[in-house]
């Protein structure tokens, strides 16, 4: 009952943290919302009350190139009330989506998946903090509070990754597919994770059943459950909107291809302002290919620890996706504390941490500079979203390290503690 | 000369009693001073061509270049409108020809095109601005799609056109078009007399596009005047409003200079009034002017394709009856009822002029009041969103004013419709926040999509007596590829003003026809990239991409061994062995030494 009474808590608190933010600077959230670190085209809360705006007017929100977002958001939003006039409810949503989201995390943290799998135990697995710490240290993340405030629509498909994670942990495999699929209809990156998860419901399966399932097969049958899980979503916005073909290239059309460059935190937007014409259309391949590459490499490298594939797998699309923003910051350094046994394994955290907070508090700064001072140019936030970027890849670089050196103490007890060089 | 024009003219005579009786040509130059010593000066030519003659290209006074442009693009109805300036509602009071002659700032083309389809139509619409682009020395071939719209409600047929036609309304604007000399000349080269007699010939590009403001229309439109009896009309129009103090300065000497002190009139009742310190007295007399000295140049007498039995005097002047006006000898001069106007002929070959001397008057042309005064303004600061405010005032005590409010906004400008509020100032001076939806009757909305069109807005709004209503609403500005940004950038980008059109051809309401307004063009200033780094931004970027794949992936690709393991290993390499070698090499060398020693 104890640890209830700290989860309720810590759960009240977050709440109220957001709650009482907006009553005390009610013009926070309408900030947050144009800032460019938080909303993206993709996610934009602003985006959002435009294509709201004209899917009640019956006008084709796809029709136009504002609105990019999945369509079954449009009946959702339309129930809530103007959250221009009445702001309460939409934040109270947001909150407890953030809530949602947390408890899928303590879910994770508890079922133990990321110290002891069906393969591998790790070997400092009494060093690790438990389920509502990780909570508290993803809701009080002052980018997870950011993201709440600027009512980015990216909570939706965190909630869709977390619970997929969350349900596989627990052995719910079909319910992971299903969370997988509503998150990759939000957006389409998330459909990456699908091996991975796969490879994780499957260990989970062995553990918990006597009977082991044929990997092939399982795994065609959940490939199948998430394929019909989007089909059947895409359905259901076919029949709302109508007009398929438009949907489709204004949505999922709009995140492959990239045509808005607005500014944001990751590497996409000023390489594809700069690249010549001519080269454009092959560099937007091979940036697609090198995300999707990291999928291939880790999963067979990391076989033993699916759940640490797919962590790191956040962290790759935080850094390397077309519209990141640190929503996407967020949901890995929410998933980064369930590694707490690794964390002494790690070299290079000072560095990783100061340059992100360096990031953090230089970039609205310069982004100051450039579009409103005029004292500077695009190079300054430029410069700045390459350090964050190289931050994030550095403490990505680090956990990776970490997990592997743990698996070779593991297999060769005998040379823990020793130096150790990677030939 | 004159045996050859008289020869030519008596030829002209035999075509047209051939032909058509309908085939004639008119022009006109109508003069008016305005307040703040400025003068407007209407130009307006006028020809028709028979509709059968046209389809037959037999082309007389119609020409020839313009009327196979058009039957090539399958063109029934062309408006073309290049304009400088902005004209001084303020001052100048309303819009000369109620602003139907008037274009944006910049060039402005619509046309009414005969196709099947959209896409037909739309093709056709290339192919005319492609050929107009040449034919007037304009940028018009830029206009593409992202520049063209589709107006539903702002603009009507001017010509009557047989019902069994699918015509389809192509509206495009070129608002950072400037507008100079090189398009004057294919302009005048339209008419008959190609400016070089009748009042034409007054047009000099030094002097038309050296004016506060300058309009030139090209309208052509079929008309039926009588049942079964049509032709196809063009109306050429050239609108200036001349500042007469800069007018006056001579070419070779424009620099002006202070009034010769003995000239000055002082204001003797100031108290500091001295010999040498002066308060100067504005004149109160009308300012002296003549052709001559506006125009630089005199009328080289009248076009002899406009004469005819029914043809009005050509140049008409509007100042009080009782203003003195010297004109050139052989210039016949009639005073019309009105009170204000008077009217002259012109000579064939004779030079004409016309002179007003400076003289003290109490009489004025009256001017009457807007019935609408219309302001559009950019808000805001920064470089990633701004604002759009449009101010519409209603001058009237007692009459709403009904009108249709048509913008057409550049796809990079996000305007996020849903932020649309409305705010009416009163009489008494307060503004209240009212909900949009109570002044607008109907809206006509089309998003943009990026690089493919523009956003197009039309609005029915309904403006309450003496108020003002003032709507805003947020937009966003889109970052571009850098190949998409002109030399100068951060100069900013236009957008188009917005067309206001007042009344209509309504039938219940008789022959009342529109009045059009237009606001300002804008200028949008974008987020810039930097221009000179393409290279660098490549390379960095590749550069942190690379690091995080190759830490990861040489992480992943490598197996671990302790530190005693990787140097027995590095032994059995080729580089291990090598340097193995090379050091015991360098041993044996310091060993010889060592033994010499």
């Amino acid at each position: 009952m104890g640890v209830d009474r700290r989860k309720a808590a810590v759960f009240g608190g977050a709440l109220a943290l957001r709650l009482l933010l907006l009553v005390l600077f009610p013009s926070l959230p309408d900030l947050l919302t144009g800032r460019v670190e938080v909303s993206t085209p993709v996610t934009s809360f602003k985006r959002l009350q435009e294509g709201l705006f004209l899917y009640t007017r019956n006008v084709s929100p796809y029709d136009g190139g504002v609105f990019h977002q999945a369509p079954l958001l449009l009946p959702f939003f339309s129930l809530l009330p103007n959250p221009q006039l009445f702001p309460l409810p939409t934040a109270v949503f947001y909150s407890l989506i953030d809530l949602v989201n947390a408890n899928a995390l303590v879910t994770i943290s508890d079922s133990g998946q990321a110290v002891s799998g069906r393969f591998y135990s790790a070997l400092r697995k009494h060093i690790r903090w438990d389920g509502v710490s990780i909570a508290a240290w993803f809701l009080f993340n002052p980018f997870t509070v950011a993201t709440c405030l600027g009512r980015s629509t990216g909570v939706f498909t965190t909630t869709g990754i977390l619970y997929a994670f969350a349900s596989a942990t627990t052995g719910n495999s079909l319910n992971a597919m299903l969370a997988l699929g509503f998150a990759s209809y939000l957006s389409i990156y998330p459909a990456l994770l699908l091996i991975p998860l796969v490879l994780l419901c499957h260990d989970r399966q062995v553990q918990g059943a006597k009977a082991t399932p044929e990997i092939g097969l399982f795994a065609l049958r959940h490939f199948a459950i998430f394929a019909m899980s989007i089909v059947g979503l895409l359905g259901i916005s076919t029949v709302l909107i109508g007009d398929f073909y438009t949907l489709v290239s204004a949505t999922y059309g709009f995140q492959l291809l990239v045509p808005d460059l607005t500014p944001n935190v990751g590497l996409w937007w000023y390489f594809f302002i700069e690249i010549f014409d001519s080269f454009r259309e092959f560099f937007l391949g091979v940036f697609w290919l090198h995300l999707a590459a990291y999928m291939g490499g880790l999963t067979v490298r990391l076989r033993r620890q699916p759940l640490f594939v797919l962590t790191s797998l956040l962290g790759v699309f935080a850094i390397f996706k077309p519209y990141p923003s640190i929503s996407d910051a967020s949901l890995y350094f929410a998933l980064l504390p369930l590694y707490r046994h690794l964390f002494p394994l790690m070299r290079y955290t000072f560095f990783a941490i100061s340059a992100l907070l360096y990031a953090t508090l230089l970039g609205p700064a310069f982004y100051h500079l450039w579009i409103y001072a005029g004292s500077g140019n695009a190079n300054f936030f430029y410069a700045i979203t390459l350090v964050w970027s190289l931050g994030l890849s550095i403490l990505l670089a680090d956990t990776v390290f970490a997990a592997l050196r743990d698996e070779w103490e593991h297999d060769n007890p005998e040379k823990r503690g020793k130096e150790a060089k990677q030939v | 000369m004159t045996l050859l024009s008289s020869l030519a003219l008596l030829l002209l005579v035999a075509l047209s009693s051939l032909t058509s009786a309908t085939s004639d040509y008119h022009e006109s130059l109508i003069l008016q001073p305005l307040p703040q010593s400025s003068l407007l000066a209407s130009f307006n030519f006028r020809s028709n061509e028979s509709q059968e003659s046209f389809d037959e290209r037999h082309f007389r006074y119609f020409p020839r270049a313009l009327g196979q442009i058009l039957r090539h693009a399958n063109t029934k109805e062309l408006h073309l409108r290049f304009t400088t300036g902005r004209w001084d509602a303020e001052s100048w009071g309303p819009r000369p020809w109620n602003g139907t002659k008037e274009g944006s700032t910049g060039v402005e083309l619509w046309a009414w095109i005969d196709a099947v389809d959209d896409e037909a139509a739309f093709a056709k619409w290339i192919t005319l601005t492609q050929s107009l682009s040449g034919l007037f020395c304009a940028s018009l071939n830029f206009i593409d799609s992202t520049r063209t719209t589709r107006p539903v409600a702002s603009f009507e047929l001017m010509g009557d056109h047989p019902a069994s036609s699918n015509l389809h309304l192509l509206h495009g604007t070129l608002p950072g078009e400037v507008v100079c000399t090189e398009n004057l000349t294919p302009f005048l080269k339209l008419l008959p007399c190609k400016g070089k007699a009748g009042v034409a010939s007054l047009l000099d590009g030094h002097k038309l596009f050296d004016a506060s403001w300058q309009s030139m229309s090209v309208d052509v439109s079929p008309v039926c005047p009588h049942l079964g009896e049509c032709s196809v009309q063009i109306d050429q129009t050239v609108d200036i409003v001349l500042d007469i103090d800069r007018s006056k300065r001579p070419r070779d000497n424009p620099i002006p200079r202070p009034v010769p002190a003995e000239q000055l009139v002082c204001d003797t009742s100031k108290p500091y009034h001295s010999d040498d310190t002066c308060y100067p007295l504005e004149s109160t007399a009308e300012k002296y002017w003549s052709l001559t000295d506006i125009f630089g140049r005199t009328i080289s007498g009248s076009c002899p394709l406009a004469e005819g039995p029914f043809h009005e005097d050509p140049v008409c002047l509007r100042v009080p009856h009782d203003r003195q006006v010297d004109v050139a000898p052989g210039a016949v001069e009639t005073k019309k009822p009105d009170g204000f106007t008077r009217c002259f002929t012109l000579q064939p070959s004779t030079p004409f002029d016309l002179t007003i001397p400076e003289q003290e008057t109490t009489s004025q042309v009256p001017l009457d009041e807007p019935v609408l005064r219309a302001e559009r303004t950019i808000v805001g600061h920064g470089q990633e969103r701004g604002g759009m405010r449009i101010i519409f005032d209603n001058p009237s005590d007692t009459n709403p004013v009904d009108f249709i409010y048509f913008e057409t906004l550049p796809w990079f400008l996000r305007p996020y419709v849903h932020t649309l509020q409305a705010t009416i100032t009163g009489n008494d001076g307060l503004r209240r926040q009212v909900p949009a939806s109570e002044f607008i009757k109907e809206s006509f909305y089309k998003p943009a999509i990026d690089r493919e069109r523009g956003t197009q807005l039309e609005l029915a709004l309904s403006v309450p007596a003496a108020s003002a209503v003032t709507l805003t609403y947020d937009f966003e500005k889109a970052i571009l590829r850098y190949t998409e940004y002109p030399p100068d950038a951060n100069r900013g980008f236009n957008v188009a003003p917005a067309v206001i059109k007042l009344g209509s051809h309504d039938a219940a309401n008789g022959p009342n026809h529109p009045i059009y307004i237009r606001t300002t063009s804008l200028l949008l200033q974008l987020p810039t990239p930097d221009f000179s780094m393409p290279y660098n931004v490549i390379i960095l970027t590749s550069t942190v991409i690379a690091l995080a794949f190759g830490s990861i992936f040489n992480l992943l690709v490598r197996r671990f061994v302790t530190a005693d393991e990787a140097s027995a290993l590095r032994a059995q390499t080729v580089k291990g062995r090598l340097s193995g070698k090379l050091v015991a090499i360098r041993d044996k060398i310091k060993g010889k030494r060592a033994k010499t020693e």
